[in-house]
């Protein structure tokens, strides 16, 4: 079936269960089906290790009825089943409680098929599995060439092919096709009882815009072999440089601090500080899900809400939450086009760079440490407390001096946001929540 | 409403068909993953019911395996032709001969009953689990003035796994499972803290009356959260600390269950890939994992390869004895099975994983170990943890206090705790005799699968740890 005929079969689908619905008592109804593709490659140490393809579809509904909601979804697509649901979804809404902001949303999306976004390689489909065989063991025989290199994770190779639609009572009607793909690595340096591990990772919507094998593998091999032989160091209070993937990280705990649910439900600490300064003024952060290509772009939220730019933090000033319909009525504020699923997510959320270089960051650095990686849990959202496993670079005199692990960093976002010393030129888009290097005039290393 | 049990309906014939596909181009083993999951929620917050959610997810895979190979496909689209195209897909890694005869299906015998369910949540309606969800919310709420916000959630489901393999086994296996959580956020003048408890497992409604009451759940995020408003901060740097019994599993989980996983130790990235039966951990330090245990929510009857699993002891006084294993594994190490093989659904491959894990009971009085210390940290809860194969893990402390001078003291706020596995086993200087087990609600992830796990321990002193506080 072609792309075209695929997308019109299940637009037709959805909004036949639309009416379903409807017919059945529902006052509003909203019908979302996914229908992906995977292929997925592991090699390791110069051999297939497995081998995943597959597609699969799942379809998913939000039933309302007197201002009370009910979901379902099913990846069994028989009528019998759906109809069910349907049916069973409409007699426990009446079960929930009434609450005044349930509800679709009145405005949707003019871009109903995500044209001009980016979004989609034909190609992804036509790539003989051979050639990404043959990607993944070049990736992994080239990081293994370095003899510093004592043992592999192995490279992986996934591409997915992803259609969305989206069909409700309001007579929206969208649909989109997007594409991904990446190229992975990991390493172990050293022997069994000292060993240093890390990884490198392309990711893109377009295979030929993939980092090539030579580059994932010599990122890999310099990342891993960096942190051979780590000391200990004594507990103290000293500047952090975060590389852009740990700024990456940040950005991600804050993305889920100015998350309108997360808001009226009082679990952040930002609630209730829109307007009021939570960073300095190298701090702006802004949420755009229309940049052409980018990986979380798309035409139209959960909900079939446009995708827009959004500024988070200007100059450090907390200016916008991000909300999907129902957390923007609680916050009497307009959704910003991140629904995702029932809840609210960041499309693409990116610290704006600044112009230094990252060597110039390190190199104004008397003493500090590099965060490279960080490992467990330890984000609290609703005091902004941060406290993570780390592993990093020691600065000595703006030089890198020795690798180090075993310790742990302590902070607090709203203090680590007001104290950014220096933001750098390199922003990483390898995610969709992402930024550039970032220095901390001061954090808690603990060590010895 | 359908009775569990009859969601797949593949015949013996089709099934024989379908395996004789995937071993078209040969492979050593072949084996057909057909699964049924019906799943409710139910969630309350802000006084009302919000939503309540039901899904079903239906489909199967086809898995090949030839030496170290594996080829996997899978569809939620059960009719013959589309799982015929999923195990061609999965035998595409083959490229031999294809392998003659599938011998007839004998059934895995299932011993004792992991689900001693009375009254199952699939057969419960819609008002009695609002019901408990609300009993739980009120609890909370009403325990203090200083709760401003609660959660409370339901979920539960039933799963209706069929295994085949071309070793000629057949294995049914229909799983409860149910989860009753609350969440809190206190707040004291400008602080505010989050305050978390759950139950459940492998259970029926009868638990929540007879094991552990809604109301309690409640009470008990209620008061995590009133204490942690009253929490210092940590301390930073290297200190002993004691384990409280019960949540502290997840130490062993992380620090120690994960790298005796097969998978690690047959490909040599576990530290204790070389390690099998020497000494790695104090004499005082024995660690099983049991996914046997009734009720829990790591157990089950059989495997996701349909293998019956059993106690398995991965630490014997310090010694590494076993290591977790699954068919592939096994296979490749020539070791026996231990009924370990896990996978999250149909689209996942099974991967070696832990069930129920912990550190088994020992001859400390729990107030001796406490009185033992004179300054560092007691670890009471947590949010979980983090490893690397060389050993290398963290995890992070949700509530805790200090031990000052042989006592219990303030409480502290979030720190993590971080260290090298080996050097944790050797540091354990006692192990107290009240083995418990943590919250039913727990979750391991690896490699992007998320399977249900419970971790035990009893109180475990740790002569000197690296804390990570903020003073």
């Amino acid at each position: 079936m072609t792309k075209k005929a695929r997308e019109k079969e299940l637009e037709k689908l959805a909004e036949r269960f639309v009416t379903f619905a409807r017919k059945s008592g529902a006052d509003e109804v909203e019908i979302t089906i996914s229908d992906d593709r995977e292929f997925s490659l592991d090699v390791r140490l110069g051999k297939i290790e497995s081998l995943v393809e597959a597609g699969s579809r799942a379809l998913a509904l939000k039933v309302i009825k007197g201002k009370k909601t009910a979901f379902a979804a099913s990846s069994d697509f028989s009528q019998e089943t759906l109809k069910r649901l349907i049916k069973n979804a409409i007699a426990r809404a009446e079960l929930a409680n009434e609450d005044v902001c349930a509800g679709l949303p009145l405005a949707f999306s003019e871009n109903t098929n995500g044209a001009a976004l980016d979004l989609f390689d034909p190609e992804i489909r036509e790539i003989e599995p051979d050639k990404k065989i043959a990607l993944a063991l070049e990736t992994e025989r080239i990081a293994l060439e370095d003899k510093r290199i004592t043992n592999s994770h192995g490279a992986s190779l996934v591409t997915n092919e992803i259609l969305t639609v989206l069909a409700n009572s309001r007579g929206f009607v969208g649909s989109y096709e997007q594409t991904f793909c990446s190229l992975s690595l990991g390493l172990q340096a050293g022997k069994t009882d000292n060993k240093a591990e890390d990884y490198w990772f392309s990711t893109e919507r377009f295979f030929e815009k993939l980092e090539p094998p030579e580059s994932v593998a010599r990122k890999a091999v310099e990342r891993t072999v960096r942190l051979l032989n780590p000391r200990k160091i004594k507990t103290q209070a000293v500047p952090v440089i975060f590389e852009p993937q740990m700024t990456a990280w940040l950005l991600g705990f804050l993305s889920a601090c100015v998350s309108g649910m997360a808001v009226y439900q009082k679990a952040t600490f930002l609630a209730g500080r829109l307007g009021t300064r939570i960073g300095n003024k190298k701090m702006t952060v802004i949420d755009n899900g229309l940049i052409p290509g980018r990986l979380g772009t798309r035409p139209f939220d959960t909900e079939g809400v446009a995708c827009r730019k959004t500024t988070v933090l200007d100059k450090g000033i907390l200016r916008h939450y991000l909300c999907n319909t129902y957390a923007g009525r609680k916050l009497k504020l307009p959704s910003t086009g991140n629904a995702d699923g029932a809840g609210v997510g960041p499309n693409n959320f990116y610290l704006v760079p600044g112009s230094l270089s990252p060597q110039e960051i390190i190199a104004s650095t008397e003493r500090g440490l590099i965060l490279t990686r960080t490992i467990g849990h330890g984000l609290n959202p609703a005091t902004g407390d941060i406290s993570r496993g780390a592993f990093g670079l020691w600065v000595e005199k703006g030089e890198v001096a020795y690798p180090v692990a075993e310790v742990t960093v302590s902070g607090n976002l709203e203090n680590i946001l007001r104290n950014i010393e220096a933001v750098g030129n390199d922003p990483d888009f390898r995610t969709a929540v992402c930024g550039p290097t970032i220095k901390v005039a001061e954090l808690v290393v603990a060590g010895e | 409403m359908t009775a569990f049990g009859d969601h797949i309906k593949l015949a013996a014939t089709d099934l024989m068909k379908i395996l004789e596909a995937a071993l078209s181009r040969g492979g050593d083993f072949a084996e057909i993953y057909a699964e049924h999951r019906q799943f409710s929620f139910v969630n309350m917050e802000e006084d009302i019911i919000k939503e309540t959610a039901e899904t079903i997810s239906l489909g199967l895979g086809v898995r090949v395996v030839c030496e170290d190979i594996t080829g996997y496909g899978y569809t939620n689209d059960l009719s013959l032709d589309k799982i015929r195209r999923a195990a061609l897909t999965a035998a595409a890694i083959a490229s031999g001969k294809g392998t003659q005869g599938v011998p007839r299906f004998a059934r895995v015998r299932i011993k004792g009953d992991p689900y001693p369910v009375k009254e199952p949540f699939h057969e419960t309606n819609l008002s009695q689990k609002i019901a408990l969800v609300k009993k739980a919310y009120l609890a909370c709420q009403k325990s203090s003035q200083k709760i401003k916000k609660v959660k409370a959630g339901l979920q539960d489901h039933v799963r209706e796994v069929l295994i085949v393999n071309s070793a000629g086994f057949i294995a049914r296996d229909i799983r409860p499972q149910v989860r009753l959580i609350c969440a809190a956020i206190a707040e004291k003048g400008k602080r505010r803290e989050i305050g978390f408890c759950g139950g459940g497992g492998r259970v029926g409604l009868e638990y929540f009356r007879d094991v552990l009451t809604p109301e309690r759940i409640g009470k008990e995020a209620a008061e995590d959260a009133l204490t942690l408003l009253e929490a210092v901060e940590a301390p930073a740097g290297e200190m002993p600390v004691v384990l409280a019994p019960g949540h502290s599993g997840v130490l062993v989980h992380e620090a120690v269950g994960h790298l005796l996983e097969a998978d690690f130790n047959r490909k040599k990235t576990s530290i204790f890939w070389n390690k099998l039966g020497k000494k790695v951990g104090s004499e005082i330090v024995s660690i099983a994992d049991d996914p046997t245990i009734p009720c829990f929510r790591g157990s089950y009857a059989v495997d996701d390869e349909g293998t019956v699993p059993r106690r398995t002891l991965l630490i014997t006084k310090g010694r590494v004895v076993s290591f977790l294993q699954d068919r592939l594994s096994a296979k490749l190490m020539g070791r026996p099975l231990t009924g370990h093989g896990r996978r999250q659904d149909y689209t996942c491959i099974p991967i070696p994983r832990m069930s129920n894990t912990y550190i088994e009971r020992g001859e400390d009085d729990p107030s001796d170990i406490i009185r033992s210390v004179s300054k560092g940290i007691y670890a009471e809860k947590f949010e979980g943890g983090q490893v690397e194969d060389s050993g290398k893990f963290t995890f992070s402390i949700s509530s805790g206090r200090l031990i000052e001078a042989g006592r219990v003291t303030a409480p502290i706020k979030q720190a993590t705790l971080i260290g090298t596995n080996v050097d944790i086993l050797q540091k354990i200087v006692m192990v107290g005799s009240d083995l418990s087990f943590g919250l039913q609600t727990g979750t391991c992830s690896k490699e992007g699968q998320e399977v249900p796990v419970t971790d035990g321990c009893p109180t475990i002193k740790i002569s000197r740890m690296t804390v990570g506080g903020k003073r």
